[in-house]
């Protein structure tokens, strides 16, 4: 893999002249040496030689196992329940139904109805939810103890694809019918009038299959009492989010929740917010009063800690001869499984490109299947696949390169947030820049190939219309010997924030990165940050971070000041050290007030957002594929991300994230689908090996990482925009454009894996 | 969850025989599939047998008439890499080279590999199918897009294995031990269809070991090659995959076995194809056409219908690299 264009220094960037300043708040940064540079993870040598202690590593003294048991059946009441036999079982110390005490706990609350669903819940909507759990002294005698437990079910007919829920007579999931809510509609201008005025039209019916996270470390956690204090070490996203869910659901304040997670290994927001089981570990935890660690197998994850749902969308795209988009629309059909959730995203076909004529239109149903619930960019990507395939489409009626019909209408301002101006978009210049990198004129125009093996390159494009929640506190806490710690409730969920933040904070202090220590992601210890999801958690945090640095660094500089005679605005801070002009060195531990006072301690808080004004992150994507037309197999043989995520804050997490978003827009594209039964309504590919996450193997051999970095000195004070879901939105729909390219067949049904391909070459060769 | 068993680790095959006699005992190779059939109660033996440490059944050796004997706890990673394996029998390096992924390559073996149990999703699943003693193939009206296209009856499954077809290509024998002694089956007859027996995939008995498989001295003038498709680049089993071995003289081909991997419940010979091609010249034409030969009699279930298409081209594409 390769880097394009690293990230350039930057020069000639002053620090007064941009206006980041926000009341109270530092202007953005200009030049940086710390922040940008490849350093590597702080935290690398202790996850690859195995001594970081994740949830589920922990080890307690008396530690009990716990493992749930689930309903096999896709829909079924619980009848009767009888646990006396597993409770004679040994090493078993406790069994815990919905009769239990404290296990009375709503879950899927509905503002305004009552909550949908309990913890147990007799009523048992897909296969995996759960019905009964066990407690014991190891884990084998807890899976063993399931088995003993007796339970009758009134197995239900079931809704296993979502063109059935509504249909007469179709089994209701929820009082009140198999719709979710009522239609959800955007609309802006007149499509009707606007596609009355195109020149050409285009409309193509998509659907795209169900994903399953996966993480590498399971879901799971530990729950431990003291007293009335709960501790959960859980393996999530926040910890802030899943404190605050649980608290509720066993009504204790929350100053006596507390959730730590110190590493995580991966969750894709398959670990945001509260899962059933943690609720379930810490019941267990209180009846047995012992420690109690529940993590779920490798087949549970495919069944009841969330997916991407499944979707079907139809858009229709109208444009002028010379390109400019007059009306767009998109109907979208998708399920969240038995519970609420939005399957499908608008923002795209709203906000993506300059339109004044938009309509979308949402049904979203409930069938017996898993719940849905964010993954890496909800709702994006099926999008993605859908409006970019069409655009490509669109450009080739218009007989346009598919490059220029986008740069045709680059929006300026957010069209959906009633025109509010973007801090910066880089689009235009993904698109530029990432096609002169990509060769793009040259690729696009090279013979296709005559033989079995065709060439194909394809484009798509995205943003990620999320901005979050702009609320974090950091401590910063610097010694005299030059070493400090930071404090922040953010979670490293593997993208390298510890490394990022650290960076922060040398930056600020004119210190190394490895001399921060972090303490994070620990309700009890460490300030609020929310959940490391929606592309925020550096937007979020390193704000905040930077305010808490720079406090110590001022009250630092005033102390250097007086003690050194000099003005601040002379002294610099390098090396651990204070620098006069003359470049004489005095180390922090030669300030006499530092060594009284020692550790300066800053508290810094996220600024609000931007006013009037949208701060949002562009991409653009290339890909060149070779398909065998003989067997289907399609090869993407090299990749480009052209990524306007604003500053590249660690050159090293930037490439991981862009390369590690296109991994997995592979997958989403070639290979990943949850395969559900339609006789039973149970999943048959819950495991690593039926379920195709693609492997090095399938990952294209040459992947460039092209930031694009538009100085944004608006969107916040480190001039960062989100980065690792727009890095995986475009991905598929570059792919599926590429194969067009290559071959004529448009691919419209997620993955393109050669069980769909050599089906649909075969048809296209008796077409002719 | 695994049940309990009791391990033994005899060191000779007597020892071994003599477990198997006992009964309710199951042969632990490199445990690379047992280990899932026990986890997934496929299989619920009462004891478990290891081959690990029984020195005489490991290796590759040529034998006096120039025969190669690869004996049945060689890995697979032995197999690709074995200098005699890869000058001679390319198409079985390539075989093996193509099996799941290297981890497994290193701990799987060549008898575990053709002693596999199907891979269908619901007989490995929590499905009470026909196999299992149900009363239902779900396969047959379910999600059949990984099942077969010939030989299936009653039972719809897959033979999973990359090794099998290459070996039936060279026309290798399974040499079988078991306490009346040995007996030598041609490999192509190991393997059983369902309607052959519906509760066996090999004609091994309960107390009988697969303890070698040895390869014809190779003829002057042959040429083998192995290719799958699979839905990712590794660490996946076959959607289809072809074995072809032929031996030309003066550029007309004599003998030649196309057998298919991935599309019927044992390596399946492409017999229309072979006939088609025998006592012709192989060029682009005749490989085209052997690839549809290779498909006749394919009675496609309702979600592989594609494996048709894929196997003609998979044929052609295999033939071309020899013409
Ligand atoms: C994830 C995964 C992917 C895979 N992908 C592929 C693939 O792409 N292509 C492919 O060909 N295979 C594939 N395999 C199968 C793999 O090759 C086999 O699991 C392996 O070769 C088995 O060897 P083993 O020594 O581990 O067998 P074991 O697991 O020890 O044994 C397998 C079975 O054979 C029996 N057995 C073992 N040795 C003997 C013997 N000498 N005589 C009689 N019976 C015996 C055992 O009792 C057991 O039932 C895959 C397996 C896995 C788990």
């Amino acid at each position: 893999m390769k880097a394009g264009g690293r990230s350039p220094a930057r020069e000639g960037v002053s620090e007064v002249a941009a206006n980041g300043a926000r009341e109270g708040h530092a202007a953005a940064w200009g030049t940086t040496t710390v922040v940008g540079a490849a350093v590597p993870r702080v935290d690398g040598w202790e996850r690859v030689t195995g001594t970081a202690v994740y949830p589920l590593d922990l080890q307690l003294p008396g530690m009990l196992y716990a493992a749930v048991l689930r309903c096999p059946h896709a829909h079924a009441r619980v009848q009767r329940i009888d646990t006396s036999r597993a409770e004679g079982m040994p090493g078993v110390r406790a069994v815990l139904t919905g009769a239990s005490p404290g296990a009375d706990v709503p879950w899927f609350p509905q503002r305004g109805k009552g909550p949908l669903s309990k913890l147990f819940d007799p009523h048992c909507r897909y296969a995996g939810e759960e019905v009964a759990a066990v407690a014991a002294t190891t884990v084998f005698q807890a899976r063993e103890a399931l088995a003993a437990i007796a339970v009758e079910y009134e197995v239900l007919p079931f809704v296993a694809e979502m063109e059935q829920a509504l249909l007469p007579g179709a089994p209701s999931i929820h009082e009140g019918g198999n719709r979710q809510n009522e239609t959800l509609r955007y609309q802006r201008g007149d499509v009707a009038k606007g596609f009355s005025e195109a020149d050409a039209v285009v409309e193509l019916s998509f659907q795209t299959a169900c994903e399953i996270h996966t993480p590498m470390e399971v879901h799971g956690s530990v729950a431990r009492w003291e007293g009335d204090t709960l501790t959960v070490w859980d393996t999530t996203q926040g910890v802030f989010a899943v404190r605050d869910a649980l608290a509720s659901a066993l009504g204790l304040p929350l100053a006596n929740v507390r959730v730590i997670c110190p590493y995580m290994g991966g969750g894709f927001g398959s670990k945001l917010g509260l899962n059933k089981h943690t609720v379930i570990a810490a019941l267990l935890a209180r009846a047995t009063a012992r420690p109690v660690k529940l993590f779920l197998s490798r087949e549970e994850t495919f069944l009841c800690v969330g997916n991407r749902p499944p979707t079907r969308l139809t858009i229709k795209a109208g444009a002028k001869k010379d390109g400019t988009l007059v009306a767009l629309e998109m109907k979208a059909l998708g399920t969240g499984g038995a519970y609420p959730y939005l399957p499908t995203s608008g923002y795209l076909v709203a906000d993506l490109y300059t339109c004044p004529n938009v309509a979308v239109e949402q049904d979203n149903v409930f069938i017996n299947a898993g719940p849905g619930r964010p993954f890496r960019a909800p709702g994006y990507p099926p999008c993605s696949w859908a409006l970019e395939q069409t655009i490509d489409a669109l450009a080739e009626k218009l007989g346009m390169d598919p490059v220029e019909l986008r740069l045709k209408n680059v929006p300026v301002v957010s069209q959906q947030r009633g025109g509010v101006p973007y801090t910066s978009t880089g689009l235009a210049d993904c698109l530029r820049r990432g096609a002169e990198a990509f060769s793009w004129q040259a690729a696009r125009g090279r013979a296709r190939g005559k033989g079995h093996l065709r060439r194909g390159v394809g484009v798509a494009a995205g943003m990620w219309g999320y901005d979050g929640e702009p609320r974090a506190t950091a401590f910063v806490s610097l010694f005299a010997d030059g070493s400090a710690i930071l404090n922040t409730g953010a979670s490293d969920i593997g993208t390298g924030t510890k490394t990022v933040l650290a960076q922060v904070v040398a930056e600020e202090l004119g210190i190394a990165p490895e001399s921060v220590r972090i303490e994070h992601a620990d309700t009890g210890t460490t300030q609020y940050a929310p959940a490391s999801g929606g592309s925020q958690t550096v937007v979020a945090n390193a704000p905040a971070v930077r305010a808490a640095a720079q406090e110590v660094r001022r009250e630092l500089l005033e102390m250097a000041a007086a003690e050194l005679g000099r003005p601040q605005t002379e002294l610099r801070l390098a090396g651990g050290a204070v620098v006069t002009p003359e470049g004489t060195v005095h180390p922090f531990g030669s300030l006499k007030a530092l060594v009284a006072r020692q550790p300066l301690v800053g508290v810094g808080r996220r600024h609000p957002h931007p006013e009037g004004k949208a701060a949002l992150p562009f991409v653009a994507q290339f890909a060149e594929v070779e398909v065998n037309t003989r067997t289907g197999e399609v090869r993407v043989l090299r990749m480009l991300g052209a990524q306007d995520s604003g500053r590249v804050m660690n050159q090293l997490t930037f490439e991981n994230q862009v390369f590690g978003g296109i991994v997995m827009g592979v997958g989403f594209a070639l290979t990943e689908a949850r395969v559900v039964d339609r006789q039973t309504g149970t999943v048959v590919n819950a495991n690593w090996h039926d379920y195709k996450i693609p492997t090095m193997k399938d990952c294209p051999p040459e992947l460039t990482c092209l930031p694009v970095d538009p100085q944004d000195r608006e969107c916040n004070t480190v001039g960062a925009k989100g980065l690792g879901e727009p890095a995986t939105i475009p991905t598929a729909a570059a792919i599926a454009n590429a194969v067009y390219h290559a071959v004529g067949i448009r691919v419209t049904t997620t993955p393109a894996s050669p069980v769909q391909m050599a089906a649909l070459l075969e048809r296209h060769r008796q077409e002719g | 969850m695994m049940p309990n068993f009791e391990y033994v680790r005899p060191t000779t095959v007597a020892e071994v025989l003599t477990r198997l006699a006992a009964g309710g005992a199951r042969l632990h190779a490199g445990g690379s599939d047992l280990l899932g059939c026990l986890r997934e109660g496929i299989l619920v033996p009462s004891s478990v047998v290891s081959l690990s440490g029984v020195a005489e059944l490991r290796g590759i050796g040529e034998l006096a008439g120039g025969e190669l004997r690869i004996g049945a706890t060689t890995t697979l990673t032995e197999i690709a890499s074995h200098p005699l394996v890869r000058q001679r029998y390319p198409g079985l390096a390539q075989a093996a080279l193509l099996v799941a992924s290297p981890q497994l390559r290193n701990q799987g073996t060549l008898g575990g590999n053709l002693c596999q149990k199907p891979r269908c999703w619901y007989y490995r699943g929590s499905f009470q199918c026909a196999r299992k003693g149900g009363d239902t193939c779900y396969a047959y009206a379910g999600e059949n897009q990984y099942h077969c296209l010939f030989g299936g009856e009653t039972c719809y499954y897959v033979h999973p294995s990359d090794l099998a077809p290459a070996l039936v290509a060279l026309e290798a024998t399974a040499h079988i031990l078991g306490r009346g002694g040995r007996r030598v089956v041609p490999l192509e007859q190991f393997f059983l269809l369902p309607g052959q027996d519906f509760q066996h995939e090999t004609v091994l008995e309960h107390d009988e070991i697969l303890a070698e498989v040895v390869l014809p001295a190779p003829r002057p003038g042959a040429a083998g090659v192995y290719r799958k498709v699979r839905e990712r680049g590794c660490w996946d089993f076959a959607l289809v995959g072809v074995a072809v071995w032929l031996a030309r003289s003066a550029g007309v081909v004599e003998q030649v076995r196309i057998v298919l991997t991935g599309v019927a419940a044992t390596p399946w010979r492409a017999r229309a194809a072979e006939r088609l091609l025998l006592g012709r010249k192989l060029d682009a034409a005749l490989a085209a056409r052997a690839g549809v030969a290779a498909s006749e009699g394919a009675h496609p279930l309702a979600h592989n219908a594609y494996k048709v298409p894929m196997l003609r081209g998979l044929v052609e594409e295999a033939l071309r690299s020899l013409a």
